[in-house]
């Protein structure tokens, strides 16, 4: 399974998009992926990385009814998860448990404690907030916003509120601040929409167009990472909406998905479909001001925030986590379905 | 011998020493130092003690010592005693010489007086005569005296009489010189008795003078008098306390008049210019103009330097007059400057000031004007240089703008070919115009020039730098990425951003131009007429710094590239997007013909072909090449794809299709989709369409399809497959491309059947057939 220079391998069966690391999970260094096959059984991995740092193991496999589309870990319950799948025609979003037979790997059946099917269009994501334990989800799919309230011991999951994006936005994603538990940003066509889970009322917006994934930086408030299909990575304060903080170039082609390091500051990964993933460093809080020039000047006076490029995928790379337990560490998964976790210690020292 | 001389030594020093305390009037200053009584040096002081001594002696010594001490003591005692007898006799001696010498001075004294008495009686008699010869004469002296007296009286009195007529006369010859002095001697006359015996006369010399003083101030202002005689009026003047002042001031409000003329006026200088530019008829009219100026310089630098000797505690004044003069002239010359001039009218402005200056210094070295206007020149040639690097940048965007605004018109067939050649020339040309522009500067050999030399080189060196540094802002922001303004211009509709988008290339084609033509050859220029400088200092090195300026061209050529190719790669993601997210694919319909999407996709391929043809060149026959290298593997592995899709049509098949793809995948050369973009017409081309194909592709893995959606797909991708091998350099990829686009379509579909080959050929057929005729007919 050792592919490529230095990450550690891992295959899926089949093609998957979605990667997650398990948080709730502080004895191992964890992550949970799916897989997405139209036709084929699907299947949920629960991979561990073993003690030395040198493989992964699986610990987990299970079958999953549909292919998945999204998938979140609990990040107060290592054993609950969340999927967005579909099966080809209709989408659905549900809860789950993992069933507590750790060390089979005889496919065991995955124990639903809730559906949240209160959508009727197509389901993008469904988000934790990533702080700590939190009873509330939010799930987004094409028109709408949906607060529910979970109750893992009933198995219950109510909808508490319930908004539409408004006429001709179609949401596409979205982010939980890590920093404030009232506020979510969703991503559409052309903008970034900022919510008050109180109110469910909009607060704020960035216009900017084709924003693929957002990512809130973990350590750093009011600061928004968007990556866009054609033209890279933008970093916004969201105290200044008018204009970004920063800007990467990204991707040769569409950068995907991007994530923000919970514990180095200014660490960006970056996934693209040109079949590579990006490690970024771009401080934000020590040069806000210098954005105007940061074009205007010749980049060969300014360093690279290009700290490396790992190339050695087969595949896009859709799916991206950094590991919370050891922030140096990360997962990526290309559509062929592999996973290599990687470490950035080398480039960390260049800090 | 030695121990007899050291007694002899100490004998007679005793000697010395017991005469001087007998005749020294105080015994205590014979003590050399108050000696301490308890050692046994102090027997020879007055504060001896015998029986201390003695006890002092018994207890240091031992018995020998004391013996020997003993003998020694008995000697000294009687040496002492020799030394005594000695000195009585001696002294006795003396006494006897004195009573010897009073007694000779006794019998000599005793006939002096009768001679002193005879003498005085003589001294008596000589002063009663000449008492006697002095009061006979004293009459007759008191006199003379007298006489002489009342002559050097009479005359001053005729002196006075005269002195009218005398006046009269030095008017009548000119010889003020004499008048003045005359008059200012009789002054204390008229003074003390002007009003009584004198006044007639008085009146009549004041009469004479009042005259005098009018004709020298005449011949203080009249400009033929010579400045000698002038200044000479001007002093007598003066001495006859007439109030200079005024008249001093009234000189200078003069000069001041005269300077209105000597100002150079905006319109003089743009008649030079505008004369200096019609060679023929300018040489002579110019000419006429500058000796015309430069004959008032003079005269007013005459008028100076006469001004001056007249007055010459007025330098400040003039001083104050001269620097005005010169900064009135520098600042219209930096009004000039602002415009739009060539070198050479300012050289022919600096010269005509320098002339003056030149002039001027002659007269007024005190004014340091050369030093002046050095400063005053620095600074406006300065700013000529700023406002000509200024009116290039200017010159430069007019011509980039102009894409627009023809491309509005349409009347040009290649509006960007057009805009690039223009702007290559309003680059190259321009700043070689520019350099030499300088270069004139350089070249004269005005001293005010020459002075700066240094300077001028270091300022368009400067200038370049910061020429480009402007140019490469000015490029970003005409390409957009500067702002946020891209946003706006997708708006406004698809015309503008085309436009906009063509413009991007020519940006970036120029860059590429700049950095491999323009820089080198200013670089060469430079080196050979604008080297040296160095008045900067050596730390900062030389201003133009060709490497830097070709490092932030050649990056700005890249991005501008794939600025450009992200901008027209983004309105075909638009369209794609468009494409896939509106049907709903699980529903499709089966295909009946290839939809219109691709047509619209052919299109924009053909605006940018036919934008990227009129600006960059043609890749060196690369074609053949690329797909001889990797494209066997490819193509042959996507024909058996494709073999395998028309022959075997079930839903099993789709597990094997996707372990052939990987399998097939392991064996083959990855295929590099994402190359290096290239300053071809190809490479632009192709990395345009890989990445609208990439983008097809993720479009399509996010859609599920049934097998109508799917086989729709099929058959759009192809038909692509001709028109795209037409334009694309790198077949290969291309064709790797749309086999993906097509994998991903039938992993995404529930029912992955293709369309039978058949009919997929018909409806290529037709549509291919229908692209021809309206290929056709478009070019």
């Amino acid at each position: 399974m050792q592919g490529g220079s230095s990450g550690i391998g891992y295959g899926l069966k089949y093609q998957a998009r979605c990667i997650s690391d398990v948080k709730a999970d502080t004895d191992h260094t964890s992550f949970l992926t799916g897989t997405l096959s139209l036709r084929e059984e699907n299947e949920v991995h629960l991979i561990r990385l073993s003690s030395g740092g040198t493989e992964l193991i699986c610990e987990g496999l299970f079958s999953h009814p549909n292919e998945i589309w999204d998938l979140a870990s609990c990040p107060f319950d290592q054993r609950i998860f969340s999927t967005v799948f579909s099966t080809g025609e209709s989408y659905g979003a549900a809860i789950w448990q993992i069933p507590e037979l750790y060390g089979q790997l005889n496919s065991p059946q995955l124990e639903r404690i809730a559906s949240l099917d209160a959508h009727a269009r197509k389901i993008n994501c469904v988000l934790w907030w990533p702080s700590g334990r939190h009873d509330k989800l939010i799930s987004i799919d094409d028109e709408n916003l949906f607060l529910w309230t979970l109750d893992c011991s009933k198995k219950t999951a109510q909808v508490q509120s319930k908004q539409s994006s408004g006429m001709l936005h179609y949401l596409s994603g979205g982010a939980w601040d890590p920093h404030d538990i009232n506020a979510v940003a969703t991503t559409c066509e052309s903008s970034v929409q900022f919510w008050d889970l109180r109110t469910m009322k909009k607060t704020n917006a960035v216009e900017r167009a084709h924003i693929r994934n957002a990512n809130y930086d973990m350590k750093n408030n009011h600061i928004l990472v968007t990556a866009e299909d054609e033209s890279g990575i933008h970093i916004w304060d969201l105290r200044k909406p008018k204009s970004p903080v920063k800007e990467l170039p990204g991707h040769t082609h569409w950068t995907w998905a991007v994530s923000c390091n919970p514990e180095y500051d200014g660490l960006i990964l970056s996934a693209g479909t040109d079949s590579t993933v990006n490690l970024w460093l771009a401080p934000t809080s020590a040069e806000e001001e210098a954005t105007s020039e940061s074009i205007a000047e010749p980049p060969a006076q300014r360093a690279d925030p290009l700290l490396n490029s790992y190339s050695d995928y087969e595949d896009s790379v859709y799916g991206l986590a950094w590991s919370s337990r050891e922030p140096w560490m990360f997962a990526s998964l290309s559509y062929d379905g592999r996973v290599v976790v990687e470490s950035v210690r080398p480039f960390l020292s260049r800090r | 011998m030695e121990t007899d001389d050291v007694p002899l030594d100490d004998k007679a020093k005793r000697m010395r020493d017991l005469l001087s305390s007998f005749y020294a009037p105080d015994p205590s200053s014979t003590e050399n130092a108050p000696s301490n009584p308890g050692t046994l040096d102090a027997i020879n002081t007055t504060s001896f003690d015998a029986d201390q001594y003695m006890n002092l002696l018994i207890q240091k010594s031992n018995l020998e010592a004391l013996l020997q001490r003993h003998v020694e003591m008995a000697a000294e005692i009687k040496n002492i005693d020799t030394d005594l007898q000695m000195l009585v006799y001696e002294n006795y001696n003396k006494f006897i010489s004195a009573t010897d010498a009073i007694k000779r001075m006794k019998t000599n004294i005793v006939g002096m007086e009768a001679n002193m008495e005879q003498l005085l009686d003589k001294i008596m008699s000589v002063q009663s005569k000449s008492d006697g010869v002095n009061t006979s004469l004293f009459e007759k002296r008191e006199r003379v005296e007298k006489l002489h007296r009342t002559r050097n009286l009479l005359r001053k009195v005729q002196f006075i009489y005269d002195l009218p007529a005398r006046l009269e006369k030095c008017i009548e010859a000119e010889a003020y010189v004499d008048a003045v002095k005359f008059y200012t001697g009789a002054m204390p006359i008229f003074k003390a008795y002007g009003d009584s015996s004198f006044h007639d006369c008085k009146q009549a010399s004041e009469e004479a003078i009042a005259v005098i003083v009018k004709n020298l101030q005449g011949k203080l202002f009249s400009d033929s008098e010579s400045i000698q005689s002038r200044a000479e009026a001007a002093v007598l003047l003066k001495q006859l306390d007439f109030p200079v002042d005024s008249l001093q001031v009234k000189l200078l409000e003069k000069l001041e008049q005269s300077l209105g003329d000597l100002q150079l006026k905006t319109n003089d200088i743009e008649n030079a210019s505008m004369e200096s530019n019609d060679p023929k008829q300018g040489k002579v009219s110019d000419s006429v103009h500058i000796t015309a100026h430069e004959g008032s310089v003079r005269g007013f630098a005459e008028a100076i330097s006469a001004y001056r000797v007249i007055f010459p505690e007025s330098e400040e004044q003039l001083i104050k007059l001269v620097q005005d003069v010169v900064v009135k002239n520098f600042e219209t010359t930096e009004q000039y400057v602002k415009g739009r001039i060539s070198s050479a009218n300012l050289l022919c402005v600096l010269r005509t000031i320098w002339t003056d200056v030149l002039l001027m210094d002659e007269v007024l070295s005190e004014a340091v004007l050369p030093v002046f206007s050095l400063e005053a020149a620095q600074i406006a040639l300065k700013q000529h240089v700023a406002s000509s690097f200024n009116y290039l940048l200017q010159d430069i965007s007019d011509a980039l703008l102009r894409v627009n605004v023809s491309s509005k018109e349409a009347a040009e067939e290649h509006p960007l070919q057009v805009a690039l050649e223009a702007s290559k020339k309003a680059v190259l040309q321009g700043s070689m115009d520019v350099l030499l522009d300088f270069r004139q500067l350089l070249d004269d050999d005005l001293q005010l020039l020459v002075q700066l030399r240094d300077f001028i080189i270091d300022w368009v060196q400067e200038g370049f730098q910061d020429f480009f540094r402007a140019l490469y802002d000015r490029f970003l922001l005409l390409s957009g990425r500067n702002s946020s303004s891209r946003q706006d211009q997708g708006l406004t509709g698809a015309h503008g951003e085309k436009v906009l988008a063509g413009l991007v290339l020519v940006l970036a084609q120029l860059s590429v131009f700049i950095e491999q033509t323009v820089i080198p050859r200013i670089t060469e220029e430079i080196a050979a007429s604008f080297s040296g400088g160095g008045a900067r200092g050596c730390e900062n090195g030389p201003a133009f710094v060709p490497g830097v300026i070709c490092r932030i061209f050649r990056s700005a050529g890249e991005r501008l590239l794939h600025h450009y190719i992200n901008m027209r790669t983004q309105k075909v993601s638009t369209l794609l997007r468009k494409r896939f997210t509106t049907p709903n694919w699980v529903k499709h319909k089966e295909p009946r013909e290839v939809h219109m999407f691709v047509d619209l996709f052919l299109q924009e391929l053909k605006e940018s072909a036919s934008e990227v043809k009129q600006i960059l060149p043609q890749g060196l026959a690369r074609k053949h090449r690329r797909s001889d290298s990797n494209g066997s593997t490819a193509s042959s592995r996507s024909n058996q794809l494709r073999d395998d899709k028309m022959t075997r049509s079930n839903t099993q098949r789709a597990r094997s299709q996707l372990l052939e793809t990987h399998l097939a995948k392991l064996f083959k050369q990855k295929v590099e989709i994402f190359t290096k973009v290239e300053y071809t017409q190809e490479s632009v081309v192709t990395t345009t369409v890989k990445l609208c194909l990439k983008s097809l592709q993720e479009f399509v893995r996010l859609q599920t399809f049934n097998r109508s959606g799917f086989q729709q797909i099929q058959l759009d991708i192809q038909f692509l497959r001709t028109p795209l091998k037409e334009t694309v350099e790198d077949e290969a990829a291309v064709d790797f491309l749309l086999d993906e686009v097509i994998v991903a379509a039938s992993e995404r579909c529930l029912d992955p059947i293709p369309l039978e080959p058949p009919i997929l050929d018909r409806l290529i057929q037709a549509k291919l057939a229908k692209w021809k005729e309206q290929n056709l007919i478009s070019p």
